[in-house]
């Protein structure tokens, strides 16, 4: 490979320029941002020599002039895709969080609410947490997103608060060549549940650059299930950072829908620092056309006694790129971990490209750990089998790929979100 | 009517060649009994009857009802009314067989130029057909054939030619690792689909089936090609005698 393709023009560094102030003023705030400027400009913009992106150009992202969003407006001339009934609805335009767009009523236990106010109205709550989480270090979009975020949402859950309503974020990317910084901060106390769909959408076919970072924070006891859908165009590019660490007798359910983006990553890390929790790490990817979709686990098991369940399963079709690299860190403190790790490609095309990596890390000696990876086809016996009773060869690949994909979609606990992701994937294949 | 003439096919990917000449014509009401040795070519002439693709039609022609069917995809065969009842049914984990029946049953209704049939009256035709197969109605929200034992397999492709009342039924060794209750079961499926206007080919390698679904000819293939036909006491003969005596009394006649 040429070195042409592997060194970028550090173009997208102008942006950070144009950095909107935070509305209420925060030294502390300003003292984070500039921290993720510094470690921004320090890394650059990752190279496919880089191990860890290795399979993901960024050309086209290094050689678009971007510009810092400009707020986006508040009404659009199609359906927010809020599917459960009696949500909290959270409208999120280009990283802003949208009051009057946004349906917050007063839940007990809870809060909701525009990150930039949370720092004065919670501020000692969002000071602790608040990049603590994001490894900005190591992931240049999430040093950038940290230099630039000047809003959000921030999501808190206070102690044994049972939170009924499903909490909807939708995140909405508009107007071309903009890059925008979304930030989520998830605080869940001691004991608390609450179901979340945070989804990123885009204003029709624009070409934005959107680098979401999201910090969840799972006290003891805490039970959440946190739905991602990034559903985005597939002119746009997407890069994010999901970050969680959970305490002891917690449980998180992670699941990551990626059907959006002409070059889409997520990068999900996700830690154990109490003993008996339990993690599920789950991800739906669907990619056609020429999209490339790059999706990087990684789980610390350090401390014993906790359990982890992954299961990845992915769709390619067209000329399209799928990267999965699923990691599992067993430190040597961390005996009696239960992980599985389960990676599933389904190849709809000679030109569909999967490049899957497990990689498995074991330091304690007392663990049970299994992982397994498989590429594969439609099953002609099963699609004959369809056939014959009648149903026609589009319909009969249909179903079998949407079954495909329903082992994770069924793990979804919510119906409403359950059944619209089906109906996406469906679209999304025809 | 089903009329296959001269019927030559191979294995598409090594050319090998199964089906060697195979004529045989079945009428509205008749049913025709296939008998034959292991790897004679019984699921070959099954499945080329429903159009799997895996079989390369090198010779001959069939056609149903005077239209050429080796033309058609195994879905417009099935709108034709072909079914075929498999020896090994596929499972297919994730697609429900509710689901996946009553996309059967829409799918040959549009092709009729038919409405599609309303939930209600769905259900309700495919809790009282499982009914007759003595299948648990909890099977209908499982996956298709996922996790069923080898009885319920079998049972289950009965039950599916019974929601969709095909006119021509393949039944590939539906009798084998079936005990006597769930052959009883399974036979009286068959014989309550049996009518005037119906063609039957079953397959099988034994003659016990036949007891119960009582066939009106008997074919024996050996090595792709039909050696011998005869009434049902054809069966009861090669009972008696095996195969072998009908290799020896071939060898005898050449
Ligand atoms: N798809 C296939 N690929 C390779 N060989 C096949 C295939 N189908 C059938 N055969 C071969 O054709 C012969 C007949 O098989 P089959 O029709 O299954 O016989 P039967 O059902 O009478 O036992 C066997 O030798 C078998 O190995
Ligand atoms: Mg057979």
């Amino acid at each position: 490979m040429s070195s042409a393709v592997l060194t970028y023009p550090s173009d997208i560094s102008s942006v950070l320029d144009a950095a909107k102030p935070v509305t209420v003023p925060s030294p502390w705030l300003d003292d984070l941002r500039a921290k993720g400027r510094e470690s921004f400009l320090e890394q650059g913009l990752p190279t496919m020599k880089q191990e860890e992106w290795k399979y993901l150009s960024l050309r086209d992202i290094a050689s678009r002039s971007w510009s810092a969003s400009e707020p986006g407006p508040a009404v659009f001339d199609f359906d927010l895709p809020y599917v459960c009934p009696g949500s909290i609805r959270v409208q999120i335009v280009n990283g802003q969080f949208d009051r009057n767009a946004s349906q917050v009523p007063a839940v007990k236990g809870l809060y909701v609410g525009s990150l930039a106010s949370a720092l004065s109205d919670h501020k000692a709550i969002v000071e602790e947490h608040l990049g603590s989480l994001a490894s900005i270090d190591s992931h240049p979009f999430a040093a950038l997103n940290t230099a630039l975020f000047h809003d959000g949402v921030f999501i808190y859950l206070s102690r044994a608060a049972m939170i009924e309503p499903i909490i909807e974020i939708v995140h909405v990317a508009c107007g071309s060549d903009q890059v925008s910084a979304p930030r989520v901060l998830v605080v869940a106390e001691e004991g608390a549940s609450a179901k979340i769909v945070e989804r990123y959408i885009t204003d029709g076919e624009t070409t934005s650059l959107t680098i979401p970072v999201t910090e969840a924070v799972i006290a003891q006891n805490a039970c959440v299930e946190h739905i991602r859908v990034q559903d985005e165009s597939t002119e746009a590019c997407h890069i994010g950072l999901w970050e969680s660490k959970q305490e002891g007798s917690s449980e998180y359910k992670a699941y990551n829908v990626a059907f959006g983006g002409k070059v889409a990553r997520l990068d999900q890390n996700m830690s154990f620092t109490g003993e008996h929790s339990v993690a599920r790490l789950d991800g739906v990817t669907a990619a056609g056309g020429t999209q490339i979709i790059d999706n990087h686990t990684r789980l610390d098991h350090a401390v014993p006694n906790c359990n982890s369940f992954e299961i990845y399963k992915q769709v390619v079709d067209g000329k399209a790129t799928v990267v999965f690299n699923g990691k599992i860190f067993v430190h040597l403190d961390a005996q009696k971990t239960d992980a599985v790790q389960t990676n599933q490609t389904l190849l709809l095309s000679p030109d569909a490209t999967i490049n899957s990596k497990p990689q498995l890390e074991i330091f304690a000696d007392d663990v049970k750990c299994t992982h397994g990876a498989t590429v594969g086809q439609l099953e002609k016996d099963q699609l004959f089998y369809l056939m014959q009773r009648g149903i026609n060869r589009e319909e009969a690949e249909g179903l079998l790929v949407y079954a495909f994909a329903a082992e994770v979609l069924e793990l979804i606990s919510i119906d409403e979100v359950r059944d619209d992701l089906e109906a996406r994937l469906y679209l999304k294949l025809n | 009517m089903l009329e296959i003439k001269d019927l030559r096919a191979s294995v598409e990917e090594d050319g090998k060649e199964i089906l060697k000449g195979i004529s045989l014509t079945v009428k509205p009401g008749e049913v025709h009994a296939i008998m034959g040795p292991n790897g004679s070519g019984k699921s070959t002439l099954a499945n080329v009857i429903a159009g799997r693709d895996d079989y390369e039609v090198t010779g001959g022609s069939i056609s149903l009802n005077g239209e050429d069917i080796l033309e058609m995809d195994p879905d417009e065969r099935a709108h034709e009314g072909v079914f075929m009842a498999f020896q090994y049914p596929v499972e297919i984990p994730g697609v429900s067989n509710t689901y996946f029946l009553r996309a059967a049953v829409n799918a040959r209704l549009k092709a009729k130029g038919k409405d599609e049939i309303d939930a209600m009256s769905f259900m309700k035709m495919i809790r009282d057909k499982i009914k007759l197969l003595d299948l648990p109605q909890e099977l209908l929200s499982r996956s298709v054939n996922e996790g069923f034992s080898g009885g319920e397999k079998k049972r289950n492709e009965i039950f599916q030619m019974a929601v969709l009342e095909p006119e021509v039924c393949v039944l590939d060794e539906t009798d084998s690792g079936l005990d006597i209750d769930a052959l009883k079961t399974v036979s009286d499926g068959v014989n309550a689909l049996r009518s005037p206007d119906r063609m039957f080919v079953v397959v099988t390698h034994y003659q016990r089936l036949l007891e119960h679904i009582v066939p009106d000819f008997v074919h024996i293939l050996m090595d792709g090609k039909i050696v011998k036909s005869g009434g049902k006491e054809l069966a009861l003969e090669l009972e008696k005698h095996g195969y072998g005596w009908l290799e020896e009394e071939l060898a005898a006649s050449n």
